[in-house]
């Protein structure tokens, strides 16, 4: 959670043009990793969302499109 | 055309080009991080990857959810104690159509069988015990969703339109989505909106006189985010989304007690939900591991606040192998008008007994395997995952008193096949 938040105030730095260095195009081999995506899991993050939408009060934290309701 | 422009094609043909020799080195090494939708019913833009699709892809996944009994403890003398199983067919289908066009196209099947809480009373010793649906449930949802993207050099926009049908329950959505990469595409913002309009007729109404014949509601959303590349391996992104539902927004199966006498459920015909997702992405090359983080702060205006805390370790191992154990913590507050019971009446008149606005914490746990191989110039990936869910009221954040005694626990096992051309 630590991290989250210095994450958080490095990102407010960067976009006030006074913080992190800009990664160039050929520096970014590590983020085009299929596990660095924001959901590597497609299909299950869809499907957790659509469980979790269906048992829970809160909204989908990410993932579920579609509608219906499936909400027994 | 002017020299800019066509130079402005040149480059982006060439950047198509790279894009496709990388691909062919790293199969699915889409470039994801610029992904800054958060996909709701009817909202363009799944939370996945919005990086270019220049192969044809087809994703299949099957699974089957079990929940638990619920303890004898806990339920009516005489009430069934088996619950809900769910077998559900995931299939995606993605294609390039042109340089800057691509069509995506999700299918979901699910059948689904068993008895469901009902609505609650006071126990022999005071605490309270469920009532289950006394004849067992069976429905089958397909759920089609057809989503068009449009690249331009630095952004992307995106048209959804999709069905969802139930012997008891219709939806058709659509949504509009946009992204903007900028300061060499370390920086997205994305927004989209979504309207989803459903229509309700349960079953067997005529046997249960609580329950509507017909009702009808709409649910719209908005969506708008920041992705930010803060290290060459390190990303976060945060993410607003609004949704106001509005109509029948009430459980037309479920009951509650009132003065002793079961009276239907029934909820405020609007409700304001806001969520707060964001999302920390760390690897770690001499582990050959990325670690993932997620937060999400939830509110809406029938007081309920909730907080969802996940994380997962992507572990790669040799050239073709993948583990990712990962957790998740949940905990909510109840609903301002739920009760397990009422001993007086509401002068607003809404009730609900309904486990999903009561109190509690859940705590899951998943672990996935994946396998990739290259054969025939396809590239597969094979996955198998397990996942448990268990919920109380011990778990939440807040103390809980009396927890509703139809929470739940259950079981998900899940295989997938991908396939890239």
């Amino acid at each position: 959670m630590r991290a989250l938040v210095a994450s958080l105030s490095l990102a407010a730095l960067c976009l006030s043009g006074t913080g992190c260095a800009a990664v160039k195009p050929w520096e970014r081999d590590v983020l085009a990793r299929p596990d660095m995506a924001w959901e590597p899991d497609t299909l299950e993050a869809k499907r957790d969302a659509h469980v979790h939408y269906s048992k829970e009060a809160s909204l989908p934290g990410g993932g579920a499109g579609g509608g219906g309701c499936g909400c027994n | 055309m002017s020299h800019p422009a066509r130079r402005g094609r040149r480059k982006a043909r060439a950047r198509s080009a790279r894009r496709r020799a990388q691909r062919k080195r790293k199969p699915s090494a889409l470039a994801a991080l610029t992904s800054g939708a958060l996909a709701l019913p009817g909202l363009a833009g799944s939370a996945a990857a919005e990086g270019l699709i220049d192969q044809i892809s087809s994703e299949y996944n099957f699974s089957r959810y079990s929940e638990g009994s619920i303890p004898a403890s806990k339920v009516a003398p005489g009430s069934e104690r088996g619950r809900y199983d769910i077998d559900m067919h995931q299939v995606h289908l993605a294609a390039p159509l042109g340089e800057r066009f691509a069509l995506g196209l999700d299918v979901v099947h699910e059948s689904m069988s068993g008895a469901t809480p009902w609505y609650v009373i006071p126990g022999d010793d005071g605490d309270p015990v469920q009532v289950m649906t006394g004849a067992t449930v069976e429905d089958k949802r397909t759920d089609l969703l057809l989503e068009g993207k449009y690249y331009m050099d630095r952004s992307l926009a995106s048209l959804s339109g999709g069905v969802s049908f139930e012997k008891d329950y219709f939806a058709i959505n659509g949504g509009l989505g946009g992204q903007l990469d900028f300061n060499d595409k370390n920086t997205t913002l994305s927004s989209g909106v979504g309207v989803s309009i459903d229509s309700i007729d349960p079953t067997d109404s005529a046997e249960f006189p609580l329950r509507p014949d017909h009702e009808k509601k709409q649910s719209y959303s908005a969506y708008a985010g920041i992705s930010q590349v803060l290290r060459r391996n390190v990303a976060i992104q945060s993410t607003l989304t609004y949704s106001l539902g509005n109509g029948f927004l009430s459980d037309p199966y479920k009951e509650a007690l009132v003065l002793g006498e079961p009276v239907a459920d029934s909820r405020p015909d609007l409700r304001n939900q806001i969520a707060w997702l964001s999302r920390y992405r760390h690897h770690f090359s001499s582990l050959n591991a990325t670690f993932h983080t997620d937060y999400q702060f939830y509110w809406d205006d029938w007081n309920i606040t909730a907080h969802t805390l996940e994380v997962a370790w992507y572990q790669s191992l040799f050239e073709s192998f993948r583990l990712i154990p990962s957790f998740r913590y949940y905990s909510q507050g109840q609903a301002d008008f739920y009760a397990n019971y009422y001993d007086q009446a509401r002068s607003d008149g809404y009730y609900s007994s309904d486990y999903r606005l009561s109190p509690f914490g859940a705590i899951s746990w998943r672990l996935r395997a994946e396998a990739h191989f290259r054969t025939w110039e396809i590239d597969w990936v094979g996955s198998f995952s397990w996942q448990r869910y268990l919920s109380s009221g011990s778990y939440a954040l807040g103390k809980v008193s009396a927890p509703n005694p139809g929470l739940v626990s259950f079981d998900l096992y899940s295989v997938g096949l991908t396939t890239r051309f």
